[in-house]
């Protein structure tokens, strides 16, 4: 039954890679959201049912072909397929007169397919199925519009940029086995748990693992492929580069929790990496005038939230985070994605504004992602985003710095949320026609998850109020002992993030309302433009990175043709030998003679003077 | 087994219309005897005969789980190449067919007198091909190939015979060798010899320098260059014969061995991002693989070897199947050059879809088949060398650049000059081909278990890790 789970959408992607041509629109695109659907009502049903387990013993030698729901993968499964379910549908009428309309839906079951795998491995060979899966699956659909040399480069880049995390995890992975033996994620577990003395090559594997999932959220340093996948179609963007699959970094971390658990100095550097992150998605955010890359820099940034929480040691918090984040971040793509339908392919802010007349649905939509994102007080934004900037001064890896810094950059988010909002929806309309709202089949999955970004925060609630998700989560995950602070000052600590999230959206409100009317100070032009170029790190990989690799494979190549020469002129260094004693047999035997007496004359001298 | 593709490939040289026909069903009855050869524990179908008592040379066959691997995928990659190539002279497909029995013979002989026989008998049908039916250059590879392999096999068969007399064994038959094997400097040299033969045949690093030109330069269908992947049997050679002869030798040299492995590897896959020609790039890309390949095996461990092992067999797939591939794109183009046009996926979505299938194969996208070799050799090199593992396997990157980047060159950006779509017989071995592939990825037990077996046996004979 579990394996079931992966086989719909697989045969999905088979029927319509295959046949989907003959398919009339819409038939392609019901029957791929039908069929995650299904999938989503099976994890339902298994998950009810205690959870499920499949093994193929021996599908490499010693490593099984392990699959598991437990409440982890389920929780991860449900995210999956039910944010899935709700962008397939939009994505019908997104799609709507596509020339690859079919292979567009082939390409997205399989992405379901690969990240249910990933999700479901119980052991790292088949999560790595999974992990490499959907980077072909985005590479295929951020090259989806292939024909433009862009985002064919687009495709590449964030394929070979993944690879390097790649390395990591395949290492990581050599590692374990050469320390355990197994790779079975449960065995590992009960390995780590059970020895009183950890093997001293558990950080280096912790570490390794971790670069994976560097690679695969997107965060500094491997952080540049993600605004470029943009390239894509605009559901293809909310479903892979922000509710699902660049959070498979995160899930990996909280699957290897009871790793990263025993490991305080990993753990330290991963919040570490995680807060810069964030801080570098959010400054960058400032300088983008695409509609998508804002939000693209936006969820790096909120990756990089993800990986501060499972850095303090708070996994449960991370994974609220990723189903909030799910929830508001597809909302805020797909009403992109209207914004941009409706100006029939404007993606440029600058040629938007006023758009809340035009579009009055698209802009609650709008409206209700924004301010999630920005974590404005009651919306599911707020609550998980708290939980993490709370976690940071109560776990055990945490610490007052993480808390200031992460309000700091609150602060920067609530703010670009508001530029976002505010260029877009707010002022006079800059660009040219008249915009249309979308069809319900676009709008009406927009209210669902306009629904989840605005309630899906009350599952988790700070004490004494109820929590769903850390019990539920708990068995699945490493337990690290939380100090508990005060009720009254963790409500204190609420109700300052609150005050920060609104400061921002004012302060972000009074700066950008009419933003191309006032004159902006010099130094904010500066940092604009800087902010654009996502402060030169793709200048920087070009330059010292990507630019010498390839000369250093030319030059290879040469000294690839230099070996073969010098074989050649070895081999023709013995062909002359060869012409010159050949030339000795000249059959002169007074040239003979004095050859021997000269050979004798030598060998005599020789015993002299030894 | 051996006799069958023999004698299809002796008549499809004198009756070259034949020759397709017949060599189609003498691979898929060797196949299918490899098949049952590999459910069969331990070592199937031996048979021992003397063949020249009195120097102790026997004809002594039988496939263990390794050799029947090998024989499988062989079989099915010339069978499923005789369905690809269409408009070549059936005396190449004759060619080829007395090359493949002589590959059979090369992985089930288990005399080492036997298996040089075979290893030399192998060489002059591939020198034919390629002195027959090459391109323009063709002299110059040929020279080169014969060079390197005729001096490896020279130093290979001089350590044929020191092993056994050295070591005072009875025959030439490998169990006997085994269990009197050679000592000290006698050993360090036979070792070392055979190390050069297979270092050729692998190919290694700095001893690779035959394989792009002999690529390059063979007929541009492909047909030739799936006979020459399959020739490479470096590996298999070590694993078989030098390493479990010698294995204190083996134990003295295998940093440098790994070295030259990583080496191999890391550097060939960065070199094939630089080629401006198809074949050339998958002559590097390939070699790159068998560096990953000797890395597994080196490793000494069961694992690695089950990897080195698993990926020699399923490239003769993917591999033939990309060289087959430029052999369609020649068809169509008339050049070999990278990227003659671009945007062709619009023009022909089968092909561009077929295409991106045997590259993300090649580099080892897990669930295909390139993947459980690549992943078991990392396992086990690791146990034996982090460093050069880390080293090796930074390839997964470098190829990710090559490989992309040569399909994307020709498949997308705008539409271009349009050619035709997969035909009829292309679609046939595109399908069959790609149910191997995917299915060796899937379900990788069915080698890999077999394999397992004969690698145990391996690392019995040097004491070995798992």
């Amino acid at each position: 039954m579990l394996l079931l789970v992966i086989l719909l959408p697989l045969a999905g992607f088979l029927v319509l890679g295959l046949f989907g041509r003959r398919f009339k629109e819409p038939l392609p695109g019901v029957l791929a959201s039908a069929l995650v659907f299904l999938s989503f009502l099976l994890v339902g049903a298994l998950l009810a049912s205690g959870g499920a387990r499949f093994v193929l013993e021996d599908w490499l030698p010693g490593i099984p072909f392990a699959l598991l729901l437990d409440p982890l993968s389920g929780y991860m499964a449900l995210v999956v397929t039910g944010i899935g379910f709700l962008i397939h549908v939009y994505a019908i009428g997104y799609m709507h007169g596509d020339e690859g309309y079919a292979r567009f839906f082939a390409y997205f079951n399989f992405f379901i397919a690969m990240m249910l795998t990933l999700v479901l491995a119980d052991s790292y060979p088949v999560m790595f199925v999974g992990w490499e899966g959907v980077g072909l699956a985005s590479f295929l659909l951020i090259g989806f519009w292939y024909t433009d040399w862009k985002n064919a480069k687009s495709a590449r880049k964030a394929f070979i940029t993944n690879r390097i995390g790649d390395l990591g995890f395949l290492l990581g992975m050599a590692l374990l086995y050469s320390l355990f033996g197994t790779l079975q994620i449960s065995e590992l577990k009960e390995a780590v748990e059970g020895s009183l003395v950890l093997p001293g090559g558990l950080a280096l594997a912790g570490l390794l693992l971790f670069v994976g999932a560097v690679g695969k959220s997107a965060q500094l340093p491997l952080m540049v492929w993600l605004p470029d996948a943009m390239a894509g179609p605009t559901p293809v963007s909310a479903l892979i580069h922000a509710a699902t699959m660049v959070t498979a970094g995160v899930y990996l971390l909280a699957r290897s929790s009871f790793l990263y658990a025993n490991l305080p100095d990993v753990s330290y550097w991963i919040a570490v990496v995680g807060l810069l992150t964030a801080l570098y998605g959010a400054l960058s955010a400032f300088g983008q005038w695409d509609i998508k890359r804002i939000v693209a820099y936006s969820t790096i940034s909120q990756l990089g939230y993800m990986f501060l929480a499972a850095g303090v040691g708070a996994y449960w918090v991370a994974l609220f985070h990723v189903m909030t984040h799910a929830f508001y971040k597809a909302l805020l793509f797909l009403a992109s994605g209207s914004v941009i339908h409706a100006l029939g392919g404007e993606q440029d802010v600058r040629k938007m504004g006023g758009l809340k007349k035009h579009l009055p649905r698209t802009h609650l939509h709008g409206l209700v992602g924004a301010l999630s994102l920005a974590g404005f007080p009651l919306f599911a934004g707020f609550w998980s985003k708290d939980a993490i900037l709370a976690a940071t001064l109560s776990y055990p890896f945490g610490g007052v710095g993480f808390y200031l810094a992460g309000l700091f950059v609150a602060f920067l988010t609530a703010a670009y949320a508001m530029r976002w909002y505010a260029l877009v929806f707010l002022g006079e309309f800059r660009g040219q026609g008249h915009p249309h709202e979308a069809p319900p089949v676009m709008t009406v999955p927009n209210d669902v998850l306009a629904l989840g970004a605005v309630f899906a925060g009350f599952l988790a609630l700070p004490k004494p109020l109820w929590n769903l998700i850390e019990p539920f989560l708990a068995p699945a995950l490493a337990h690290l002992e939380a100090h508990e602070p005060a009720p009254l000052v963790e409500w204190g600590l609420l109700l300052l993030s609150a005050a920060v999230a609104l400061v921002g959206l004012y302060l972000g409100y009074l700066f950008f309302r009419d933003y191309f009317k006032k004159k902006v100070p010099a130094w904010y032009r500066a940092f604009e433009q800087a902010a654009l170029e996502g402060f030169y790190a793709d200048w920087l990989y070009n330059t010292f990175l990507v630019n010498p690799a390839k000369e250093l494979a030319f030059g290879l190549g040469l000294a690839d043709r230099g070996l073969d020469r010098a074989y050649v002129y070895a081999g023709g260094g013995v062909g002359l030998l060869g012409r010159i004693l050949a030339g000795l047999e000249n059959g002169y035997l007074r040239f003979y003679a004095a050859l021997i007496l000269a050979f004798a004359a030598l060998f005599v001298l020789w015993g002299v003077v030894r | 087994m051996l006799l069958l593709p023999f004698l299809a490939g002796l008549v499809g040289l004198f009756l070259p219309g034949l020759a397709r026909g017949l060599g189609l069903l003498a691979t898929l009855a060797s196949g299918l005897i490899a098949l049952a050869a590999l459910f069969a524990p331990g070592v199937a179908f031996y048979a021992e005969r003397p063949l020249f008592e009195p120097a102790g040379v026997y004809y002594a066959v039988g496939l263990d789980g390794a050799s029947a691997a090998l024989a499988l995928t062989t079989s099915l990659a010339v069978f499923l190449a005789l369905l690809a190539v269409k408009e070549v002279p059936g005396r190449m497909l004759a060619l080829g067919l007395l090359m493949t029995a002589g590959l059979l013979g090369i992985f089930a002989s288990l005399d080492l007198v036997l298996f040089y026989f075979f290893y030399e008998a192998t060489l002059i049908p591939s020198l034919l091909l390629l002195g027959v039916y090459g391109g323009a250059n063709r002299v110059r590879a040929l020279i080169k190939f014969a060079l390197f392999t005729l001096a490896g096999s020279l130093l290979m068969l001089a350590a044929i015979l020191a092993a056994r007399y050295y070591g005072g064994a009875e025959s030439f038959l490998l169990r006997d060798l085994l269990s009197a094997r050679p000592e000290g400097a006698a050993a360090t040299l036979a070792f070392l010899a055979f190390t050069l033969a297979f270092m050729v045949k692998t190919p290694l690093f700095p001893l690779h320098v035959w394989l792009p030109d002999f690529h390059a330069e063979n007929h541009p269908s492909g047909f030739a260059d799936v006979m020459g992947t399959l020739y490479k049997v470096g590996v298999y050679g070590f694993f078989r014969f030098a390493i479990p002869l010698f294995p204190a030798a083996f134990a003295a040299f295998k940093p440098y061995l790994l070295l030259l492995a990583a080496v191999t590897a890391l550097g060939a896959a960065w070199i094939a991002y630089a080629q401006k020609d198809y074949k050339r790039l998958l002559a590097y890309g390939a070699l790159s693989h068998m560096g990953v390949a000797a890395l597994g095996l080196f490793s000494g461990t069961a694992i690695g070897a089950v990897g080195a092992l698993f990926l020699l067999a399923a490239s003769a797939l993917y591999t033939g199947g990309l060289f087959l591939f430029a052999g369609w794109l020649f068809a169509r183009f008339g050049t070999l050059e990278l990227a003659p046009t671009h945007g062709l996926a619009k023009h022909a979505p089968a092909l561009a879809a077929f295409g991106l299938f045997l590259f993300l194969a090649m580099v080892g996208l897990p669930g295909l088949a390139g993947f459980p070799g690549e992943f078991l050799s990392a396992l086990g090199a690791w146990q034996a060398s982090p460093f050069f593992t880390l080293v090796a396997f930074a390839a997964v990157i470098a190829a990710a650049a090559y490989a992309l980047s040569a399909y994307q060159r020709l498949f997308h950006g705008p539409p271009g000059k349009a050619v035709a779509d997969l035909s009829g017989g292309e679609w046939v071995y595109a399908t069959l081909a790609t149910l191997a592939v995917a299915f060796l990825g899937v379900y990788p037990k069915l080698l890999s278990g077999p394999i397992h077996e004969a690698a145990q046996a391996f690392v019995a004979a040097i004491g070995g890790g798992k």
